[in-house]
């Protein structure tokens, strides 16, 4: 037994405990720092227990046992036995009680319950009745001192010399040896998810009842205020009942996308796609995107699933941005995030091909922000780029995908980046309409530059996505940290300030051979004077991760002197360089919808399976890969 | 007076357990996946309506259950499954206990284990399903009287005179905490058969013991807590319960570690120790 593996309780009312540790780990259920079982007396159960006490009246006369020999019950503590005692008498009351449930059941007549009982028979009862003190004569008080007491007398008693020659069967059954074989694929899956399903459910719910507890004693600040007047305490208590209730209303109910109305599907990619979409119970809008579960499966992406489901599911930040639930059907995953309506950057780049010095500064200091808060939480992005770069309402920056969208996530997998510098150019077939001219090394030829720049968002859409602003360490195999995602910084802000990211190429296979070659193929062009700053910052980001800034941490990178006057604590509070103008909650105006096929692929996938004549799963959630992938975030879900 | 031969002196006697006593018994076997206080998940949250958190209880630990049936209950690709009529021909819970469902005649009837978990389940989710007994709208929430801050009582917020119950302010049914005792009454039985007929067979053998011992014991704290099981309905599972209240499994203050034989569990204690 790994005690690593083990999920800590007790968190209860000793906030202190748990606030340090809460955020740091956030998926491995060893860090709960509890020791085991500690003081039970004065734990939050006390302070929580529900106020009904229905059994405390029930102390028989001392009589009871001998009066009703027979009894089933009778080694239950006496207050706890019913009051007569005929087997028969006993078997009618449960029937009565189960058939009122039954009488407006879906399925009448079959489903009422019933206890029978075999009991034990006369002789048994009887030697019952001979026994010496009974259980009623127990301290009936949960206290530790009367238990111990107890327990003391008892242990005496235990201690009388045993017949120690006499040969004596075991104890226990014998416990075999493990052997998980002998059942079959069905139950050796259920198995995997029967086990995962447990550990999240603890896990899960360790973490809402301390977040409730948070929340709980938030309140009760709030009402202990002797400046609240009643009216406006008794409106805190029954707003914080209800915003409760609604969560666990929510909880229990299974959310599927026909609860949400399409107004325009926003992105599409290999794995899925993202709609702007509207909640009918409520209007409020959101970003869902959507994955289909079988390209998931194929590309081998679940990894990156749910390792985007944990860190969008863990993060409160404003840098990331925010998903309210998770959901699936038989085809797809579901991630319901909050709509940015400022578009990505990408898109932005496009638009405006170079930005100011001043405007770099603003966004490249955003994402070093951003970028931070990430690895703050303990994940590494490694793939940061300009279209996972979004803007907010207010233009500010917020990071998403985490680990989707592209293929370029086979991280651990040298071998598959080995066989892309040595083998051939791996052209993806779906790029093959788009078939540009390649670029060579060193690129400087503005119309090439202009066809890729055209290229650049059916890249983003393939499958394979773009490597350029992947650190050379990922595919060379040799192992990488956190200071990855600076390089990619470098190379952002490179194509922010130069027009184009530093290694670029029309080939994957060329891109990658450029980024592991960094040393000879970055190149600043010279028609383009980039300030001495810029370029010192660029390249100490785009270097060999010994030398690289950032290495000790987010604060080298804000100490250059590029960030000169930048005041980093209070960048998302002033106004954006480029504010979105918008007209309306779901304005997609940002969004180049004109070039997203608006099919959606849940009707593709329909025709197909129609085609196929393919009968669906029954129960999606319980596919084994996207076991414990459902989320559900407490806050603004039900606004 | 110490032997195991199920002598009259035996605290575990009264139990009429087979000797040797089942593995799910032996407190080595009797552990859990997670350590602490159990109780904090199961405490009503101050704020909320005592029927909406039967409710949340009810279907989480449904959820629960269900990941363990499934492991005995779904087919393989031969039509085969672990429990079955050949393996359960009743609903059993040990020798001493069956179960038995009402037909339409609401005469009972033994079932196998495999029809008698199928119709279970069913008729659960039948419930659960039901908006009129188990409501989600979010707008229909209400939360816990609470007399030294809330000054409206819930029954006054209707006509005074119309009877009250649990829930009824946030849409529950009048029947509903009857509802949900029958759906842990059952859930009970399920459990318990997978304790008496498939903890070996195969929650151990798939290194499952763990995961059933914390969700059953979560089970019966939370069922206790919230008088969805009364002490008596326990009985199949008491030696299981009493060995918990010893272990520490249940704290002391909650209604569970009342509920059992503080000897018994002792006892087996003690022969966990010398085994």
């Amino acid at each position: 037994m790994d005690p690593n593996n083990r999920l800590y309780l007790n968190f209860g009312n000793n906030n202190d405990r748990l606030a340090a540790s809460d955020r740091t780990y956030p998926t491995t259920p060893s860090t709960f720092p509890q020791p085991v079982f500690p003081n039970q007396q004065s734990g939050s159960a006390q302070q929580q227990q529900p106020s009904g006490q229905p059994y405390q009246g029930g102390y028989p006369n001392a009589n009871y046992f001998m009066q009703n020999q027979g009894q089933s019950q009778n080694q239950y503590p006496a207050q706890y036995a019913p009051p007569q005692g005929q087997d028969y008498g006993q078997g009618q009351q449960y029937q009565g009680r189960s058939s009122t449930p039954g009488t407006n059941d879906p399925n009448v007549g079959l489903a009422h319950q019933f206890s029978h009982q075999n009991l034990g028979g006369a002789a048994r009862a009887a030697s019952y009745g001979a026994r010496g003190p009974s259980p009623a004569q127990r301290p009936r008080t949960a206290g530790s001192s009367a238990h111990q007491q107890q327990q003391a007398s008892y242990n005496s008693y235990l201690n009388a010399p045993m017949p120690s020659q006499t040969p004596r069967q075991p104890d226990f059954q014998p416990a075999p040896e493990r052997n998980p074989e002998k059942y079959g694929t069905n139950a050796n899956n259920n198995q995997k998810k029967c086990s995962q399903l447990a550990a999240d459910f603890f896990k899960d719910s360790v973490k809402r009842a301390r977040e409730r507890n948070l929340r709980q004693s938030e309140m009760e600040q709030k009402l202990s205020d002797p400046n609240q007047n009643a009216a406006r305490r008794e409106q805190i208590w029954q707003n914080g009942g209800k915003k409760e209730g609604r969560y666990l209303r929510f909880l229990r109910t299974k959310d599927k996308p026909e609860n949400y109305a399409t107004i325009k599907i926003i992105g599409k990619g290999a794995f899925g796609e993202v709609k702007l979409v509207q909640k009918r119970a409520d209007n409020q809008v959101y970003a869902m995107k959507s994955l289909i579960k079988t390209e998931m499966f194929k590309k081998d992406q679940l990894a990156h699933v749910r390792a985007e489901r944990d860190i969008l599911a863990e993060s409160d930040s404003p840098w990331v941005v925010k998903l309210f639930t998770t959901f699936q059907d038989a085809n797809f995953l579901y991630m319901l995030m909050e709509f940015l309506p400022g578009g990505d950057l990408m898109t932005m780049l496009i638009k405006y091909e170079i930005f100011s010095e001043d405007i770099t500064r603003f966004y490249i200091a955003e994402i070093v922000l951003a970028i931070e808060a990430v690895h703050k939480l303990g994940f590494i992005h490694r793939d940061i780029k300009p279209d996972n770069i979004l803007l907010d309402r207010g233009g500010h920056v917020k990071l998403t995908d985490f680990g989707l969208s592209t293929g370029f996530h086979k991280l651990h997998d040298n071998n598959y980046y080995q066989q892309l510098l040595q083998g051939k150019s791996n052209r993806p077939r779906d790029r093959s309409s788009v078939a540009i001219d390649q670029i060579n090394l060193t690129v400087s030829n503005r119309a090439q530059i202009n066809d890729w720049r055209r290229s650049r968002r059916l890249m983003a859409y393939s499958t394979v996505g773009t490597p350029d602003y992947i650190a050379p360490e990922i595919f060379t195999g040799h192992g990488y940290s956190f200071d990855c995602d600076w390089w990619s910084l470098g190379t952002i802000m490179f194509e922010c300030l130069v027009g184009w990211p530093p290694f670029c190429a029309e080939d994957s296979h060329d891109t990658y051979r450029k980024i592991v070659n960094w040393r000879q193929s970055l190149y600043f062009p010279d028609d383009i004077t980039l300030g001495v700053e810029a370029e010192h910052l660029i390249r100490s980001l785009i270097c060999n991760t010994e030398n690289r800034l950032g290495k000790q941490g987010a604060q080298d990178i804000k100490a250059h002197s590029f960030f000169r006057g930048v005041e980093f604590d209070s960048l998302r509070r002033i106004r954006a360089p480029f504010e979105p103008r918008l007209t309306s909650a779901i304005d997609t105006t940002y969004f180049p919808t004109d070039e997203i096929d608006q099919t959606d692929n849940a009707t593709v996938l329909k025709a197909q399976a129609i085609a196929n004549g393919k009968a669906v799963e029954e129960t999606p959630e319980m596919s084994l890969p996207f076991i414990g992938y459902t989320f559900k975030r407490f806050d603004n879900n039900f606004r | 007076m110490d032997d195991n031969n199920g002598s009259g002196d035996d605290v575990l006697g009264v139990y009429h357990l087979p000797r040797p006593l089942p593995l799910w018994l032996n407190p080595a076997y009797a552990k859990h996946i997670v350590k602490g206080n159990f109780m904090t998940l199961s405490a009503r949250p101050k704020t909320v309506d005592q029927g909406e958190w039967i409710a949340h209880q009810v279907v989480e630990h449904y959820r629960n259950l269900w990941n363990f049936v499934r492991v005995i209950h779904e087919k393989e690709e031969d039509g085969t499954t672990t429990c079955n009529a050949n393996s359960c021909p009743r609903m059993s819970a040990g020798a001493n206990h069956s179960f038995t469902w009402l037909n339409n005649k609401r005469e009972p009837v033994e079932l196998p284990a495999f029809e008698y978990i199928t119709l279970m389940q069913r008729w659960i989710s039948g419930k659960i399903d039901d908006e009129n007994i188990f409501p989600t709208d979010a707008n229909g929430v209400s939360f816990s009287h609470n007399p030294s801050i809330t000054t409206t009582p819930l029954s006054q917020l209707s006509n005074p005179g119309d009877r009250d119950w649990v829930g009824k302010r946030s849409g529950f049914p009048e029947n509903f905490v009857e509802v949900c005792q029958t759906i842990f009454r059952q859930m009970f039985r399920v459990y318990a058969h997978l304790y008496w007929a498939h903890f070996t067979e195969p929650f151990y053998h798939l290194n499952l013991e763990k995961q059933l011992n914390s969700c059953f014991s979560h089970f019966v704290l939370t069922a206790c807590a919230l008088d969805m099981l009364k002490p008596q309905e326990l009985e199949p599972m008491q030696p299981l319960i009493d060995l918990w209240a010893a272990n520490g499994t249940f704290p002391p203050g909650s209604k569970a570690y009342d509920y059992a034989n503080h000897r018994a569990g002792d006892r087996l204690m003690q022969l966990g120790n010398v085994a």
